[in-house]
């Protein structure tokens, strides 16, 4: 099913949870709503339920509007952020529940339930209750609970977050390959960047109310929109500067670590504030300069993670710039204390205006 | 994998139904609020200002502010509801936290006891004393016989007996409020204070006092408030210069008109009283809510030394003093014609056989009444509490409010605001007329009870539970009768066991209301007590004392013994 939000705007008393969203969700994608508490992608979601109305705009699923339609007849499955499992039925009858309301015959629950918790791999659990299984398992009984329907619309709420960091990431892509598996479209609702990453066909990042990018995870990381979709997802380095100049798309920035350079990432005028930023894997270290920007600098910290080598350097200004080095052999080769130079291609770096808030 | 099974399964809509606005349903309720509650109240504080004639007056309230007798009642009236309340958080206090923090020989045992004087109401704990305490009971007779007094020792006649009875009765309201704060106190904020050199009573009263202020206002409020409204155990003890008193005797004579209009005049006052306490206590909670995030309960510290025998001797003195006056009740109602005795020289069933078997009505109007009004508390107190704890239907606050009110209000201003609202025919009925009447003000003046046993259930069931069964299909009532209900059952249960339980014991309202052919247990201790009949008063003291010890074990098995926060007055 296609779902689309038309200049969606929701107020609570004087506060406004959204304002004036417009999204398309494609058929069968995974589409994640990500942002910081407070952004409105609960309520986005709620929206989508059908537990909240907007105050404007509409929500149309497949090109009918769902004005004052009811949840259960918006052929939706819910996945809570706290499961919202009831407490005091065993799990047969949490996936059967809906079922039995409409009044399936005896059967015919059966046949669908033992395939829900089939499909999540819980057979056998029937008998137990919420409280006898664990986070991980209380979970996938919300997932066989919210697909037994056979929804045409899959909502989640922060599914994972009440899970450890392994449960977490295998769960993860559980969930992803289930919904591949089922080609069922679904709505996703994160604060977790990493986690929309890695699960989803397209991400909508939010803040204040407002979309501020759609994109798949590629696009986010590398073209991002502005500011905060740069500093929110993956990891950073943000130079604040004044514009010395800029032409043919390239802006030069007097930072206090020094003059440097990268693409306009947006309309900019000399004299005015920005922000330059370069991802951690963009930048070398090294002990004398090289080409592109370098700028001096002493080494603060340096962190090893396997896989990868991460350093904090302290350059002028008081700013730390991690870079990462990939695949490291052995011990570090720069120690605390170090003076080095940090050198990065220009056109690895964005020039953003300053929006006042990052 | 069976991803082809449920990818082919169809979606099943719903079952079509009928939707009902919600205001629809809040309709009925704000009218009984308002019929019941808002109206009498209302017509109580509009007669204190008009004449007979129906003109706004000053006039009875100048007369009631320039009469040093009026003057003395309310001062009387504050000094016995501020030294009870002062008696029952500093009894309440000690109890919950040795109860809490220690361990002693008999700890377990001691708090489930320190509960059972609520089962004994003020008007039999009183009349218990005075068997054992009063110019011709036990300790006098036996003081008298073993050391010659000429004249017997006055224990109780005057407020002290007053403060005594109310004490005993009203201090595990304040114990259980604090219990419930107390465990719920973290202890790493105690830890904390004590790695800064915070220690012993400083700490206590740095640190846990003050966390625990919102349990013990409430709890002190209602004792306050409770203590403040009684009239019936001062007049046992013939204590007559009281406000409830006063209001009550002014309302009960029927010559003189003047009397009866400053009745009016003190049940209007007591009820703006008593509006004004709930606010102020009101205040001072709201400036000290705190938030409880999570917590890890303090650990039970062993009593050493001699310490290990002050704990169960505090408990064994309060508790055998509030036991004293069932010894007291238990001679009365066994024995025959007992005077001039320490004890009864003969034992009897007599009284019993009155008033269960020959004149059964006492009991079985109690009952009745009981059972009608937990009837009427649990539709309308379960719609309430699911109402401000589920819905933002206008109005909501004020439901909350006036829900609190009405615990506040003192039971005389209820019964004489009923009196004068529903004299006259409502609809074709005259409601005072009715024995409806009686369950009716039972219903509303136990409400509460029920309201806020539903509400803090419904808070511990998170919304998702709720918003998961609309998503499948569940009509609002399904979801209420499949999820919330089982969910919260109990807490409900025990909340109208409570309101059936302080229903058994309202001596105020019902005896301002009562007509021939409908008179309650207390009604029937109330005026055989002050008829002198004292052997039937005490059977029916005993018979409620086992009514209501028999409805707090329901309680207990109910909750599982998980009390508190049940009787505040603030919060909620």
């Amino acid at each position: 099913m296609r779902v689309r939000l038309e200049g969606v705007v929701k107020r609570y008393g004087a506060t406004v949870a959204l304002a004036g969203v417009s999204l398309e969700i494609r058929e069968g994608e995974l589409f994640t709503l990500l942002g910081p508490s407070g952004c409105g992608k609960t309520t986005t979601l709620r929206i989508l339920a059908g537990f909240v109305e907007p105050d404007e705009g509409e929500v149309y699923f497949d090109d009918v509007s769902v004005r004052g339609v009811p949840p259960a007849e918006r052929g939706v499955g819910i996945v809570f952020q706290n499961y919202a499992l009831w407490p005091h039925m065993t799990v047969f009858d949490n996936v059967a529940y809906g079922l039995r309301l409409r009044k399936l015959p005896p059967a015919e629950v059966r046949r669908r339930v033992r395939d829900a918790l089939e499909q999540v791999g819980l057979v056998g659990m029937e008998d137990r209750t919420p409280g006898q299984l664990s986070g991980g398992q209380q979970q996938r009984v919300a997932v066989a609970r919210a697909l037994v329907l056979n929804p045409r619309l899959l909502l989640l709420d922060e599914p994972l977050s009440n899970l450890d960091a392994k449960v977490r990431a295998r769960l993860r892509s559980e969930i992803r390959k289930l919904q591949q598996d089922l080609g069922i479209t679904t709505v996703y609702v994160t604060h977790d960047q990493e986690e929309a990453m890695v699960l989803s066909d397209r991400i909508a990042v939010m803040r204040d109310g407002r979309v501020t990018q759609v994109g798949s995870p590629a696009d986010l990381y590398e073209r991002p929109a502005d500011l905060f979709v740069a500093d929110f997802v993956g990891t950073n380095n943000l130079l604040p500067g004044t514009v010395a100049h800029v032409q043919d798309g390239w802006a030069e920035l007097q930072t206090p670590a020094g003059p440097m350079r990268g693409r306009a990432a947006g309309p900019l005028q000399p004299g005015q504030d920005a922000v330059l930023t370069v991802r951690p894997e963009a930048v070398q270290i090294s002990d004398g300069g090289a080409g592109g920007v370098s700028v001096p600098g002493k080494v603060a910290l340096a962190q090893y993670l396997g896989s990868l080598l991460r350093y904090e350097v302290e350059v002028g200004g008081g700013r730390v710039l991690l870079v990462d080095v990939s695949n490291p052999k052995g011990t570090p080769s720069y120690r605390p204390g170090q003076p080095v130079r940090v050198t990065f291609d220009p056109s690895a770096a964005l020039v953003f205006p300053e929006d006042g808030r990052a | 994998m069976r991803a082809e099974a449920v990818r082919e399964a169809v979606w099943v809509p719903p079952r079509p139904r009928v939707r009902v606005p919600g205001w629809v349903w809040a309709v009925p309720v704000y009218g009984f609020l308002l019929l019941f509650v808002v109206y009498p109240l209302v017509r109580l504080l509009g007669e204190a200002v008009t004449d007979d004639a129906g003109r706004v007056t000053g006039e009875f309230l100048a007369q009631f502010a320039t009469d040093p007798f009026y003057r003395k009642a309310l001062a009387n009236s504050l000094w016995v509801a501020g030294g009870t309340t002062v008696g029952c958080v500093v009894l309440g206090l000690v109890a919950a936290f040795l109860l809490v923090r220690y361990d002693f020989p008999g700890r377990e045992l001691w708090s489930y006891l320190t509960v059972l004087p609520i089962v004994m109401p003020p008007l039999v704990g009183i009349m218990g004393l005075v068997f054992v305490l009063g110019r011709a009971g036990t300790v006098n007779v036996l003081l008298m016989d073993l050391f010659g007094l000429a004249r017997p020792v006055n224990f109780l006649y005057g407020w002290h007996g007053v403060l005594l009875a109310m004490v005993l009765h009203y201090f595990p309201l304040v114990t259980l409020n604090v219990v419930d704060a107390l465990t719920k106190v973290d202890a790493s904020l105690e830890e904390a204070a004590e790695a800064m050199g915070s220690r012993g009573l400083r700490r206590v009263w740095d640190i846990t006092l003050p966390l625990l202020t919102p349990g013990l206002v409430s709890g002190a409020t209602l004792v306050f408030i409770l203590s403040f409204a009684d009239f019936a155990t001062p007049l046992v003890v013939g204590m007559q210069d009281l406000l409830a008193a006063q209001a009550y005797l002014n309302i009960v004579q029927f010559v003189d008109r003047r009397l009866f209009r400053m009745g009016l005049v003190v049940g209007a006052l007591m009820s703006v009283m008593a509006i004004g306490f709930l606010v102020v206590a009101r205040r001072a909670v709201a400036m000290r809510e705190y938030a409880v995030v999570s917590y890890r309960a303090v650990e039970r510290q062993p009593l050493r030394g001699w310490w290990r025998f002050v704990a169960p001797a505090f408990f064994a003195c309060a508790l055998g003093l509030a036991f004293l006056p069932h010894l007291g009740l238990l001679l009365a109602a066994f024995g025959k014609a007992w005077s001039l005795t320490p004890f009864p020289t003969r034992f009897t069933l007599e009284h019993f056989d009155q008033v269960l078997h020959l004149t059964p009505t006492y009991v079985v109007n109690s009952l009745r009444w009981g059972a009608v009004a937990v009837a009427l508390i649990l539709v309308l107190g379960v719609s309430i509490g699911w109402m401000l704890a589920r819905t933002s239907l206008p109005g909501r606050g004020l439901v909350d409010s006036l829900v609190t009110l009405v615990l506040a209000l003192p039971g005389t201003a209820v019964g004489i605001a009923y009196l004068r609202a529903f004299h006259t025919p409502l609809l074709g009925i005259t409601l005072t007329r009715s024995w409806f009447v009686m369950p009716l003000v039972l219903a509303v003046r136990r409400m509460p009870y029920t309201v806020r046993a539903t509400f803090a259930s419904l808070l511990t069931v998170h919304r998702a539970t709720e918003e998961a069964a609309a998503s499948v299909g569940a009509s609002p009532l399904r979801i209420f009768r499949d999820i919330s209900l089982p969910l919260i059952w109990r807490g409900v249960v025990a909340g109208a066991l409570f309101s059936l339980l302080f229903a058994l014991q309202e001596a105020a309202a019902t005896i301002l209301l009562v007509l021939p052919g409908w008179e309650t247990i207390t009604v029937g201790i109330f005026t055989f007590y002050t008829s002198g009949t004292f052997g039937q008063a005490a059977a029916l003291g005993v018979v409620l004392v086992v009514l209501s010890s028999a409805t707090l074990y329901a309680i207990y098995r109910v909750t599982g013994a998980r009390l508190g926060g049940l009787f505040g007055s603030g919060g909620g």
